[in-house]
């Protein structure tokens, strides 16, 4: 009750309790008038809402979807919104970005909805449609990923729908001429047969009973050898491919304070013979990675690293490094 | 690498004075915290002083190498230093008053066997001791996230082992005028030994203590291998560096060679002192320890069976009021 209580027009004060036939309209503002008043106060086509005196159109009331006036004035504006705002996910280079995207679309509608900063946000909006005619209008044709799906989705329906109803007509022709048949078979083997009539009818009887039910054989779809689908779920994806601004890594060689002489490098592991003088590797060793020039230039780099480490002197220099780095 | 260990930034000392300060530290906090427990006898009687700590430290770290010696099955040399290394950085921020040194000697050397990949269960390493192997081991578990802890996890130790067999790899290859490098190995070895008894892998880099090894049995050999030292490793070593580096080579020798000798009897007599003023809290063998224990226990206990058990208690107590009553 109270629900139908609450939808009212404001200005001649009925309900849909007492008239089940009012139907609500409402316009760009968001408030709700009665059909019957909208005829009265918009007969000559303009006039102020006479809630909130914005200028309307009568061409622009529409019926009011929802109950609060509130979600029916955001439900309008988002749509007005998104028209312009129409960029897909595709088009942004990060998800990061596209997030952010989406936020603005969304302060913008609320900002609107609650009427927060009204002009910066109509300014914002106009900028931006000047802004993007372009990619405006292309998106405005380009079906959404999100549209091609469903079209995809109903596409297959539809096929299914069909098969189903082709193989059920198969079956009530195949019945129905089979039925023929055996009558005739029977009328004709009454007329020819010598045994007695009641013997031919069960044997007849019988035969139908054995007989298999019709097989029903799809008909063969059509593909492509290259697998493009043909019809609706081809798609446009030759889009241009987003440019990714990304700095490239560029390796730089680590520098390494030993505070010793220079270790052998690995190479003069070998060219120098240093490798002699250390346990060859087992086979077993070798099958695991292990290499007897990894053990020889181990002790070497742990015998030079740190010799000419000397605390008092190096200690403070790193000290002073560090405050001055802080 | 040892430039980017932990043990250059957090554990290599300037002097042997910052050893002293940390150890005095730890003592002063001990004694500040526990004042109360002399029950008017004279503080320095009462508790141990950092140097007395010192003693016994190193009286346990002797037990400690004499136990990877015996060590069964035979372990590699560097848990030994390893375990030593641990068993000194423990101590200059822990007093033996609070933390005994038997059970962190232990701990040591477990945890030494682990990092340096001697894999060693528990029973079998318990297996080593004579006293009442389980409790050793459970006693070893217990102390192991401690030790760590009080390590700030650096587990890496770098030991001058491998930086002496670098400096023979180096030897047989640049230095081939000498002619049986071999020799030198056994006497520096042993100066390697001697020198996990004294503070110098606090305060020099590995390879220092390698190099010092090998020239002093080069010395004891009485081979010369100096021209190795200046022209091969360090030929294009700045004079000042150089002098740096025989210097810090000379002082490493002579903490090496004039390690005090131990007194048995000193050590019994602070072993004395430090069961009157060591921590009982922390001790697993005092009745102290049990009950706190078993108090935290209960507390996790009741924590756990706290709606139960108070509902009990409230019927009981009734249950005694009204018998107190009929009485």
């Amino acid at each position: 009750m109270e629900m139908l209580d609450d939808q009212a027009c404001p200005r001649c004060k009925s309900t849909k309790f007492r008239n089940p036939a009012l139907k609500l309209l409402v316009n760009v503002c968001g408030h709700t008038l009665c059909e019957n008043c909208v005829e009265v106060l918009f007969v000559r086509g303009s006039g102020a809402c006479p809630s909130c005196n914005t200028p309307l159109r009568r061409n622009q009331f529409r019926v009011q979807e929802f109950e609060d006036a509130y979600v029916e004035k955001e439900v309008d504006i988002r749509k007005r919104i998104l028209k312009e705002f129409n960029r897909q996910e595709d088009e942004f280079t990060s998800l990061q970005e596209y997030n952010d995207y989406l936020e603005e679309v969304e302060t913008i509608i609320f900002n609107l909805t609650n009427e927060i900063d009204m002009e910066a946000t109509k300014k914002k909006v106009e900028l931006y449609r000047k802004k993007n005619k372009e990619s405006i209008m292309k998106n405005r044709s380009k079906q959404s990923s999100d549209q091609a799906y469903l079209e995809a989705l109903i596409q297959e329906e539809k096929e299914k729908e069909e098969e189903k109803r082709q193989q059920l007509q198969f079956l009530e022709r195949q019945t129905k001429s089979q039925k023929k048949r055996d009558k005739e078979a029977l009328i004709d083997e009454l007329i020819y047969s010598d045994m007695p009539a009641a013997r031919v009818i069960a044997s007849h009887t019988a035969n139908v009973e054995t007989q298999e039910a019709p097989v029903f054989k799809l008909p063969k779809k059509m593909t492509l050898a290259t697998g493009i689908k043909v019809g609706l779920g081809y798609q446009d994806t030759f889009l241009p491919v987003p440019k990714q601004e990304v700095v490239v890594y560029q390796y730089e060689e680590e520098h390494y304070e030993t505070y010793g002489p220079t270790a052998p490098t690995t190479e003069e592991i070998d060219t120098q013979r240093y490798n002699r003088h250390v346990r060859p590797a087992s086979p077993q060793g070798e099958a695991g990675g292990y290499g007897h020039n990894l053990a020889c230039l181990r002790a070497l780099q742990e015998a030079f690293s740190g010799l000419l480490f000397f605390p008092l002197i190096h200690g403070k220099k790193e000290e002073a490094s560090v405050m001055e780095t802080s | 690498m040892f430039q980017s260990s932990s043990q250059k930034q957090f554990w290599t000392f300037t002097s042997e004075k910052d050893i002293d300060v940390l150890r005095t530290e730890a003592n002063g906090r001990y004694i500040e915290q526990h004042k109360k427990k002399t029950k008017g006898q004279d503080v320095t009687s009462f508790f141990l002083s950092a140097d007395e700590e010192h003693v016994l430290c190193r009286h346990y770290e002797h037990l400690l190498r004499d136990f990877c010696r015996r060590f069964e099955p035979p372990m590699p040399p560097a848990v030994k230093g390893t375990a030593c290394a641990y068993f000194k950085r423990f101590y200059l921020r822990n007093t033996v008053m609070d933390y005994h040194p038997k059970f962190i000697m232990l701990t040591c050397v477990y945890l030494a066997c682990k990092v340096e990949e001697f894999n060693v269960s528990i029973t079998q390493f318990c297996a080593n001791l004579t006293a009442d192997q389980e409790r050793a081991a459970e006693l070893i578990l217990v102390h192991e996230l401690l030790v760590m802890q009080e390590l700030d996890f650096h587990l890496t130790v770098h030991n001058p082992l491998r930086p002496l067999e670098g400096f023979l790899i180096d030897i047989k290859t640049r230095f081939t005028s000498l002619s049986n490098p071999e020799q030198l190995r056994k006497p520096a070895d042993e100066f390697l030994q001697r020198s996990f008894a004294s503070n110098v892998c606090l305060l020099y880099t590995p390879s220092q203590i390698a190099l010092t090894a090998l020239v002093t049995s080069a010395a004891k050999q009485q081979v010369n291998i100096d021209k190795y030292v200046t022209e091969c490793l360090l030929s294009s070593t700045d004079k000042k560096e150089l002098r740096e580096l025989v210097s810090t080579i000379k002082r490493i020798r002579s903490m090496v060679n004039n390690i005090p000798p131990l007194d048995i009897e000193v050590v019994r007599s602070l072993e004395k002192k430090l069961e009157q003023c060591g921590n009982p809290e922390l001790n697993p063998d005092s009745e102290e320890y049990k009950r706190k224990q078993q108090e935290l226990l209960n507390a996790e206990d009741e924590d756990f069976s706290l709606g139960i058990s108070s509902a009990q208690e409230e019927e009981n107590r009734q249950q005694e009021a009204q018998m107190l009553m009929s009485v």
